[in-house]
């Protein structure tokens, strides 16, 4: 490097170092919205709630130790159990993947922040709030107690009267806000912030397998958070949906759960699978085979994975055919996961493996997850799982698939990134005894407990008899699990210790391709000085010189004259130029409006309905103030981007990334809308108690109603985006709009005077249903009233009308679900009317 | 815990889903003992070929090579060999599925269980009126169908040693097919957590011989 | 965004078929079948039809994927959705086969 190019890269750092540095201090914690500081906080988050997660599996160790133990009773243990489970799942293991892509993601993919920066607070806070909230209750004695997966009538108020299940129910949905709000980040990150040039068949593998997580967390997530909110609605309000006296089925609850459930343990494997897929073919000096079929197999595994939630519920008593369509799914999804396992070995025969860490992790990683999955197989059989579901069987099959499909591949991930995440070198070499200590611990625990759940030994018992048969293999496995703690603890000691005192590294120390190791490490808050320009999977083995390149703006948005956050946003398939995204600069408000929305959750817990109230105005409002700091009052026009590009911002075209957000958002809420359908289809086939003893008659005043408010709500919004973009005034069309909002709430309002939302479930569920189309006529309202200000405040032109588009979206959806909800609503008073 | 004391089996295999006594348990441990054995030699080939991937020295890196490892990776075990052992295994696993299934027959005695928290209570049509607590009373070698309900909580209906579980679910009937080889006594424990008394809600069937079940039935033997 | 499409509609195709056939396996062995004056003979029936609908969807979508107009200009991702095609043509055979073989409502 010479003298010049040295000083042209340390100009553009420091002025965009001040464009996009955090707040100095203790304020900068609270305010910052770059994906690297969010990321680390996530991480260190994530890996505390590892620890207490395994602080409470080596009490449930200890007490399983031997027989008769008298260490806790049934009323802790529970409790114990329960939360080990729900800590695990829900605030280690999505988690902890989340944050390690809020982290990576924008260095692989070429660009400066993901695509919605105060969205990762956001999520972050909500996450860290919530965990805190449900550690506090472990502590204060109130932490759920009915398993992690709460079935009802158990977790229904006559049999859990406390408050425990309601802080899982309203805890475990608001933390979710963070697996929400992060997959929104990822699949729009991943289809449109990339490097310029890489097309969908050059984005990094670990991009395309988070881009189908997401997808899958926006599609899985929502019949859980449906679940959770109607059994608090049941507990709450006496709403009977798994009462079965009144019509009510407690299978509901699983088919929610398990649909969730399922796709959740690929949810989690996949990302890990994605590290294997980066990392491996690095320590083997070689390129990933068939990285096309890698794609197609993750996909499918996805897809797949929403078919087979029934194999939790084999011996639920559904008729052998119905069972055997997902045996037969759980079998073929081995197919995919098979074919990324012989892939991952047959890039290790192409390539020269080396033994460094990561490897080793990756080893173990082979060594159990095989394991794991075999048995996963064997539980796919109907008949076997009749044998083994709620054994110990179970139990050693999940942690060999979870910390054998999952921790391992982390662990190997960290300790590949950790000159990324920390700028140094490994030198204190505890992690290979570390590993030792893992393996050694974790077979000595869980490869036995296969047979002692064979043996008889049911999960969740809180101790057992003396001459069971299962001492000795118990014992074994309580301290096994001890040497397996100790292996965790000296892991993330090792890691640790490397992190704040090793000394500085070079960068890119494994050689590898992709363009996370293109920057300065660890890297700086603009991630990329410049968009770089890439024409390969692996970017930096084409181009050994690109990070100078980068580093001396000779990509693109090489110059900030503009003096504000920007980067580029790329076509989806082929990655060419498309807009500049503006980001938002650091904000207290993700923080404030993550503390609001915590209360608006946990306040019904106590019954504070009026203070859950109250914060919901004040989430509204800050979601309003949120909103309204974007956008500009004035056209720009095409902006150079550098390389002799010009471009217009994200504010002046027609599809803006507010507008992807909501997309994916509405996705999400579709599934939940669709689950919400199901439900009430499932209790009308399955639940005993059916048909119920008085049905909604439509009459004439509602559809009138639904039909009128339908046409001028999505009529409305049209003629107000005709107006925009012809420079005309757009008040009438906007006004229209509202009117016709409001009249969908009027229809959607007829169905609570013919029912009574404690009578039945199918009046609780038309209850569900008609709060659902309320509520978002509601929300469409409010963003129209929302257009209406920002029009006369002049931030729509005939260029600037991506705003309207967005609430054109959420109209359309509230009209939509208006329209199946109450058809769906009035369709058994239409049938009984007819004349048989 | 209910006493048991065992005619067939050792106090250690009490609850044991591979010392099967009865037609259905012996199945799924035959399943079982396959599937053990299928597995451990899937589970040495892969680490055989994780062996010899690093023994072996680098190989040629052109588009060529790769399209040939493709086709022994991808399609050949990737696919061929997972998918051939995987039809192979569904079909048996559906077709043992089907010989599980309550089918009516002549010779089908029902019983009624009934489970509460943390009880079980058991009712028997061939003499109404007639109900026994935690025991569940059977002829041997005749199949059974257990229909199986809850009061109040989702249960679990399992006697490890004569057949997998069903559970217990309010407002639904489900049915299990069982039969035990031998007169003798069978452990039985609920198989889905109630709660905090959830360890202790087990039960003891009994099967009788011919003439025992007669008694039973008219009501001189309890 | 097409080239999203072209990747993810055939196996999404395939979920939905899945559910709706396991939906109306729930309806058939239900008491609205019944009560509907339908015996379970019509319900085989009416699943295998369903199987085979599914099944020839997916050939169709296999057929449409290859016509000129319709494929991907991007060969890799042609033969991604290719790969796909398949691969929920053979998920809709193997998962659905049990209309076909087990017993029904039992």
């Amino acid at each position: 490097m010479t003298e010049k190019r040295r000083m042209t890269a340390l100009r553009l750092h420091k002025a965009l170092y001040s464009i996009w540095r955090n707040d100095p201090g203790w304020k900068g914690v609270f305010t910052t919205v770059n994906n690297n500081t969010i990321g680390n906080m996530f991480i260190l988050g994530a890996t505390g709630m590892f620890l207490a997660g395994g602080i409470l599996a080596m009490l449930i160790r200890a007490q399983l130790a031997s027989p008769q133990s008298a260490f806790m009773g049934p009323e802790i243990y529970n409790q114990v159990f329960t939360m080990h489970g729900t800590i695990m799942m829900f605030l280690f293991a999505i988690p902890f993947f989340e944050a390690l892509t809020i982290f990576l993601l924008p260095g692989m993919l070429g660009t400066r922040d993901l695509a919605f920066p105060r969205l990762s607070a956001y999520g972050f806070w909500c996450y860290m709030i919530g965990s805190t909230i449900m550690i506090i209750a472990l502590v204060a004695g109130v932490a759920p107690d009915g398993g992690w997966f709460m079935y009802p009538p158990l977790s229904s108020s006559a049999f859990s009267p406390g408050i425990n299940a309601d802080i899982w129910l309203l805890g475990i949905s608001f933390i979710e806000i963070s697996a929400i709000s992060a997959a929104v980040e990822v699949v729009v990150t991943v289809l449109r912030y990339r490097a310029v040039g890489m097309s969908l068949d050059k984005l990094p593998i670990f991009a395309w397998y988070m881009l189908v997580v997401a997808v899958m967390i926006l599609t899985a997530f929502p019949p859980m958070i449906l679940g959770s909110l109607i059994l608090e609605l049941e507990r709450a309000f006496d709403m009977p949906f798994f009462q079965a006296e009144n019509g009510g089925d407690s299978l509901l609850w699983q088919h929610l759960f398990w649909l969730f459930g399922h796709p959740e343990v690929y949810i989690i494997f996949l990302p890990a699978a994605g590290v294997v897929s980066t990392v491996l073919p690095v320590m083997a000096r070689t390129t990933l085979l068939g990285y096309g079929w890698v794609v197609a197999a993750a996909i499918s595994l996805a897809v797949l994975s929403f078919g087979l939630w029934v194999h939790h519920m084999f011996a639920t008593g559904i008729p052998h055919m119905g069972l055997a369509f997902f045996s037969a799914v759980s079998t073929l999804v081995a197919v995919p996961t098979g074919v990324q396992i012989f892939i991952w070995i047959g890039t290790l025969w192409k390539g020269r493996p080396e033994l460094h860490l990561p490897m080793l992790w990756i080893l173990g990683f082979f060594v159990t997850f095989v394991m794991g999955g075999l048995t996963g197989v064997m539980v796919a059989m109907v008949p076997f799982d009749w044998q083994a579901h709620d054994s110990y069987f179970i139990v050693a099959h999940l942690h060999y698939v979870l910390i054998g499909g999952y921790v391992f591949p982390m662990i190997a991930g960290i300790y590949y990134w950790l000159p990324v995440l920390t700028g140094r070198k490994r030198f204190f070499r505890m992690g290979e005894t570390a590993f030792w200590l893992v393996m050694v611990g974790f077979h000595g625990t869980f490869l036995l407990l296969h047979w002692v759940g064979l043996l008889g030994m049911r999960r969740r018992i809180d101790t057992f008899e003396a001459g069971s048969g299962w001492e000795l293999i118990n014992l074994l496995a309580s301290i096994s699990g001890f040497v397996l703690a100790i292996g965790f603890g000296l892991v993330i000691l090792d890691i640790a210790v490397n992190a704040f005192v090793a000394v500085r590294g070079r960068r890119n120390p494994w050689n590898a391709g992709t363009l996370e190791w293109g920057t300065p490490i660890p890297g700086p808050a603009y991630n990329f000085a410049s968009i770089p320009v890439v024409n390969s999977r692996y970017p930096l083995h084409d181009h050994p010189d690109l990070p100078v390149q980068i580093a001396r703006g000779e990509g693109f948005l090489g110059e900030p004259v503009r003096n504000r956050r920007e980067t580029l946003a790329v076509s989806v398939s082929r990655g060419e130029p498309e807009f500049i995204a503006v980001f938002p600069q650091n904000s207290i408000v993700p923080f404030v409006m993550a503390v609001v929305t915590s209360i608006m959750f946990m306040a019904p817990t106590f019954k504070w309905w009026w203070l859950s109230g109250i914060s919901a105005v004040g989430v509204t409002a800050l979601a309003l103030v949120w909103a309204w700091s974007g956008g500009s009052r004035e056209d720009e026009g095409l902006l150079d981007a550098g390389r002799g590009v010009s471009l217009p911002t994200h504010n002046e075209i027609p599809h803006p990334p507010g507008w992807w957000g909501s997309l994916f958002l509405l996705l999400a809420d579709s599934v939940l809308f669709g689950s919400l359908l199901f439900g009430y289809a499932f209790l009308w086939t399955v639940a005993p108690n059916w048909p119920p003893p008085r049905i909604l008659e439509p009459g004439v005043l509602g559809p009138v109603l639904a039909v009128g408010g339908a046409g001028l709500a999505s009529g409305g919004i049209r003629l107000a985006d005709r107006a925009i973009r012809s420079d005309g005034s757009a008040w009438a069309g906007v006004l229209v709009s509202l009117a016709g909002l409001v009249t969908l709430m009027a229809a959607a309002a007829t169905v609570f005077r013919g029912t009574t939302h404690n009578a039945h479930a199918y009046d609780a569920t038309l209850w569900v249903i008609a709060g659902y189309i309320i509520f978002h006529a509601t929300l469409a309202g409010i963003m129209t009233l929302f257009l209406l200000f920002r029009i006369r405040a002049g931030y729509l032109s005939s260029r600037r009308f991506g705003d309207a588009r967005v609430v054109r979206l959420w109209i359309d959806y509230a009209v939509l679900v208006a329209a199946l909800g109450l058809g769906a609503a009035w369709l058994p008073g239409i049938l009984a009317e007819v004349p048989r | 815990m209910v006493p048991t004391p065992l005619a067939l089996a050792g106090c250690e295999e009490r609850l044991s889903a591979v010392h099967p006594a009865g037609p259905a348990a012996d199945l799924i441990a035959t399943l079982w003992w396959t599937m053990l054995a299928g597995a451990a030699a899937i589970f040495l080939l892969v680490v055989v070929l994780l062996v010899l991937a690093f023994r072996r020295g680098e190989g040629p890196s052109d588009a060529g090579a790769d399209r040939q490892r493709e086709m022994v990776w991808v399609k050949g075990f990737g696919l061929g060999f997972t998918m051939t052992v995987l039809a192979a295994l569904t079909a048996w696993g559906l077709w043992i599925g089907e010989r599980l299934l309550p089918r009516p027959g002549p010779d089908v005695v029902a019983v009624e269980a009934e489970g509460r928290q943390w009880s079980w209570r058991f009712s028997y049509p061939d003499a109404p009126g007639r109900t026994t607590e935690n025991t569940l009373h059977i002829p041997a070698q005749r199949p059974i169908d257990v229909r199986i309900t809850s009061t109040d909580v989702i249960h679990s209906f399992w006697v490890p040693r004569l057949a997998g579980k069903l559970d217990a679910i309010p407002g639904h009937v489900n049915v299990l097919r069982v039969e035990a080889w031998e007169p003798g006594e069978y452990a039985g424990v609920s198989g889905e957590f109630s709660g905090t008394g959830y360890r202790t809600h087990g039960f003891t069937v009994i099967a009788h011989d011919a003439a025992g079940w007669d008694a039973f039935l008219t009501g001189e033997m309890p | 965004m097409m080239d999203i499409l072209r990747i993810s509609v055939p196996i999404t195709v395939w979920i939905a078929a899945f559910s709706a056939v396991y939906g109306l396996e729930g309806i058939v062995c239900s008491d609205l079948w019944t009560a509907a004056g339908l015996s379970l003979g019509q319900g085989r029936a009416a699943l295998i039809a369903s199987w085979a609908a599914a099944i020839s969807l997916q050939v169709a979508m296999l057929v449409i994927l290859r016509l000129p107009r319709c494929g991907s200009p991007l060969p890799w991702v042609q033969r991604l959705a290719t790969i796909l095609g398949f691969a929920a043509l053979v998920a809709t055979v193997w998962s659905l086969m049990p209309v076909a073989t087990t017993s029904l409502c039992l």
